[in-house]
C-alpha cells in the first residue's frame, strides 16, 4: 500500500500474513507453470526418457524428433494453415461488424430499445444445436469454408463490452462538434471513433481470435471434408480421443508406418503429442501476452460497467 | 364506440408509419451500421428459432422442416420415458453444482490475496501468469489430462508407481470424471475469473485502508472489514447468475473427456444431444431435448434475475 509519510512498524500479524501469502502464491505459480513447463521439456526430450518417467525439471536427451514428426505430418500442417486463415478472416470480420454495431448502439436513435432487445435476447434463449444445424444446412453452409468464417461472427457479450467502452471513453462533445462541422455518422465513426478505440479493438481481437483459434466443435459438427478441418479438430484426433490406449498413437504412427518400423513410429508418437500441444497453444498465448497491456485495462472497463 | 376505436388505431398506425419514416430519414446511417450485426444474429440465432418446430414433428429430410408430420409432444414424452433420462439430468446438474461449490470461491479468495501482495513486480508477474491457462484450448486441456494421467507413460502415474502405489486409470474410472473435470476447470479459469473481483477491489477508496492502518488494523482485519463487504454485492450477483445456469452443458469439454469407461458420470445432456442428434440423426427427438433444456434454463435465468432485483442488487437486464 502507499506509504503515508510516517513509516509505521509492521504489526507482527501482518508479517505472518505476508509470509503465508507469499508462500501461497509461490505454490499457485508452481501449480500453474509446472504443467506448461513439463509439456515444453517433454516435447524436446527423448521419447524413451519421457515414457520411463525420467523427465522432471529439464529436457532429458534433447531431441527434436517429435517436432520432425509434427512438421512432417501433412494433415496437421494443412489444418494449421486452415486455422490461421479462419482466425484471421473471421476475427477481422467480427471486429469490424462488432465495432460498427457497438458505435451505433452507443448513440441515441429511435428503436434503440428494440434493437438492444434483439441482441440481448439471444444471450438467454437459443434454438439449440439441432435446429441450428438443420437451418445452416438448409442455407447451404454445411461443409463450407464460409461457415467457418461467419458462424458466431457477433458475440453479443463482446458487443455490449465494446458499446460500454465507446460510450464511456469518447465524449459526446466530440460528436456534437463533428456534427456541426457537417460530419456524417460514417465519417465520425471512421475518423474519430475507430482511432480512439485502440484498447477495445485489441481486446476484441484477442477475444474473437482466441475463441476461433481454440474452437474444435464447430468443425466437428459442420465440416466433413478433412482438408477443410481446422487445427483443433485434427488435434483432438491426435491427443484427446483416447477410447483405446493406442488410438491416438495411430494418428502419428500411421503416417510413417511404412517407411520406418511401426515401433519406432509409436515411440515418436508420444513426444509428437507434446509437440503438437506446444505449436497449437503458442499463438494464442503469445497473442495474449502481446496484447496484455491493453487487455487488463480494457477487460476491467468492460466488466465494471458491463 | 367501435368506430371510434378503429379511427384511433388508424391514426396510431398512420402515426407509427410517419414516425418510422421520419426515424429512417434521420437515423438511416445508424441502421446501416447495425445491419451486418443484425443480419448475422438473424441467420445464426433467429432462423434456428423457426427450426425449433421440428421438436413437435417427426422430421424426415425428404419432407423438409415444414413438410414433416406433426406429432405433438411425442418427442418430449420419449425423452421423459427414456432409460437414461434421470441419469442425464442428474449428471448435468451435479457436474454444474459441484463445479459451482468448488470453483466459485477460488477466484474470490485469489483476488483478495492478490490484492494484498505488496511487491508490484511480483503482483504483476503473478497476474500475468495466472491468466495464461485461460487461453489454452479445450482440446489441449483434455490432451494434457490424457497425457499426464496415462496409466503407462503419464507423469502422475509414474510418481504413484515410484511411491509403490498401483497406477490409476484416471480417464476410465467414472469416479474420477467430475473431480478431473472440475479441477482442470479451476486450473484453467480461476485466475482469469479473478479479473472481475480485482476490478471491484481496485474501486475501493485507498483512504479507507490508510485510516484502518492508522487505527492499527492488521491485514486480516482490513480484509474482513473492508474487502469482503465491498465484494459482497458482486459476489451475490455472480452466485445468483451461476445458479441460473445449473443445467447448461459444457458439451465441448465433456465430449472430449468422455470415454466408454466413465459414461456413468460423463453422460450429460449436451453430449447426448450431440451423439443422438448428429451421429444417429434423430433430429426431432434431440431438438425436443434441446428445447426442453433451453426453456428450463430460460425460466431459471429469468427467475434468478427477478430474485436479484428483489434483493436490491443490480439486475442483468
Amino acid at each position: 500500500m502507499a506509504d503515508t509519510g510516517v513509516k509505521m512498524k509492521k504489526p507482527f500479524g501482518d508479517a505472518v500474513f505476508d509470509t503465508v501469502n507469499t508462500v501461497f502464491w509461490i505454490i499457485v505459480l508452481v501449480v500453474v507453470i509446472y504443467p506448461l513447463w513439463f509439456i515444453i521439456i517433454a516435447s524436446v526430450s527423448d521419447p524413451d526418457a519421457v515414457t520411463a518417467g525420467k523427465v522432471f525439471l529439464w529436457p532429458v536427451d534433447f531431441s527434436l524428433i517429435g517436432y520432425e514428426a509434427v512438421f512432417g505430418h501433412r494433415e496437421l500442417l494443412r489444418s494449421y494453415l486452415n486455422s490461421i486463415y479462419y482466425t484471421l478472416t473471421g476475427t477481422a470480420l467480427s471486429v469490424i461488424v462488432t465495432m460498427m454495431a457497438a458505435y451505433a448502439l452507443s448513440r441515441k436513435f429511435s428503436g434503440r430499445k428494440l434493437v438492444n432487445f434483439i441482441f440481448v435476447f439471444t444471450m438467454f434463449f437459443s434454438g439449440g444445436l439441432i435446429p441450428q444445424f438443420l437451418m445452416n444446412k438448409r442455407l447451404g453452409l454445411y461443409d463450407t469454408v464460409t461457415l467457418m468464417i461467419i458462424i458466431n461472427c457477433v458475440s453479443v457479450w463482446n458487443l455490449m463490452v465494446a458499446r460500454t467502452y465507446i460510450s464511456m471513453n469518447i465524449p459526446d462533445e466530440l460528436y456534437e462538434a463533428a456534427i456541426i462541422d457537417g460530419a456524417s455518422h460514417f465519417t465520425y465513426f471512421i475518423n474519430a471513433v475507430l482511432p480512439l478505440s485502440g484498447t477495445i479493438i485489441a481486446v476484441l481481437c484477442v477475444y474473437y481470435g482466441v475463441a476461433r483459434w481454440n474452437d474444435y466443435f464447430t468443425a466437428l459438427v459442420y465440416i466433413r471434408d478433412r482438408s477443410k478441418l481446422p487445427l483443433q479438430t485434427i488435434l483432438r484426433e491426435a491427443v484427446a480421443m483416447l477410447t483405446t490406449s493406442t488410438s491416438t498413437d495411430a494418428f502419428f504412427s500411421a503416417y510413417e508406418g511404412d517407411t520406418k518400423g511401426m515401433t519406432e513410429a509409436i515411440r515418436k508418437a508420444l513426444v509428437a503429442k507434446y509437440c503438437s500441444i506446444v505449436i497449437s497453444t503458442v499463438p494464442a498465448v503469445v497473442l495474449y501476452i502481446l496484447m496484455q497491456k491493453y487487455f487488463v485495462k480494457g477487460v476491467m472497463l468492460g466488466s465494471l460497467k458491463g | 364506440m367501435s368506430s371510434k376505436g378503429i379511427t384511433v388505431t388508424n391514426r396510431n398506425k398512420a402515426g407509427l408509419f410517419k414516425r418510422i419514416s421520419r426515424a429512417v430519414q434521420r437515423d438511416w446511417q445508424i441502421y446501416l451500421l447495425l445491419l451486418p450485426a443484425i443480419g448475422f444474429i438473424f441467420v445464426f440465432c433467429y432462423l434456428p428459432l423457426y427450426g425449433i418446430q421440428i421438436a413437435f414433428r417427426d422430421y424426415k429430410a425428404v419432407f423438409g422442416i415444414t413438410g414433416s408430420p406433426w406429432v405433438g409432444l411425442k418427442n418430449f414424452q420419449d425423452f421423459f420415458n427414456a432409460y437414461y433420462f434421470k441419469r442425464l439430468l442428474a449428471n448435468t446438474f451435479l457436474l454444474n453444482l459441484f463445479g459451482l461449490l468448488w470453483g466459485f470461491p477460488v477466484p474470490i479468495i485469489m483476488a483478495i490475496l492478490l490484492n494484498q501482495i505488496e511487491w508490484p513486480c511480483f503482483k504483476k508477474f503473478t497476474q500475468t501468469v495466472i491468466y495464461i491457462p485461460h487461453f489454452i484450448s479445450t482440446v489441449v486441456m483434455a490432451g494434457i489430462l490424457y497425457l499426464f494421467l496415462s496409466p503407462d507413460s503419464g507423469i502422475v502415474n509414474t510418481v504413484l508407481k515410484a511411491l509403490g502405489e498401483k497406477p490409476v486409470h484416471f480417464m476410465i474410472e467414472p469416479g474420477w470424471f467430475r473431480t478431473l473435470f472440475i479441477a482442470s476447470d479451476i486450473w484453467q479459469h480461476a485466475g482469469w475469473n479473478t479479473i472481475l473481483y480485482i476490478a471491484a477491489l481496485t474501486g475501493i477508496d485507498p483512504e479507507l485502508y490508510e485510516a484502518a492502518t492508522i487505527d492499527g488494523a492488521t491485514k486480516l482485519q482490513k480484509i474482513r472489514n473492508i474487502d469482503i463487504p465491498h465484494l459482497l454485492p458482486i459476489v451475490v450477483m455472480m452466485l445468483i447468475l451461476n445458479c441460473g445456469s445449473l443445467l447448461v452443458s459444457n458439451t465441448d469439454k465433456a465430449l472430449l473427456m468422455q470415454t466408454p469407461g466413465n459414461m456413468v458420470k460423463s453422460d450429460i445432456i449436451g453430449v447426448y444431444v450431440y451423439e443422438m442428434g448428429l451421429s444417429k440423426a434423430q433430429f426431432s427427438y434431440t431438438a425436443a431435448i434441446g428445447l426442453f433444456i433451453n426453456v428450463i434454463n430460460f425460466i431459471m435465468i429469468i427467475s434468478v434475475n427477478w430474485v436479484s432485483k428483489k434483493l436490491g442488487e443490480t439486475s442483468l437486464f
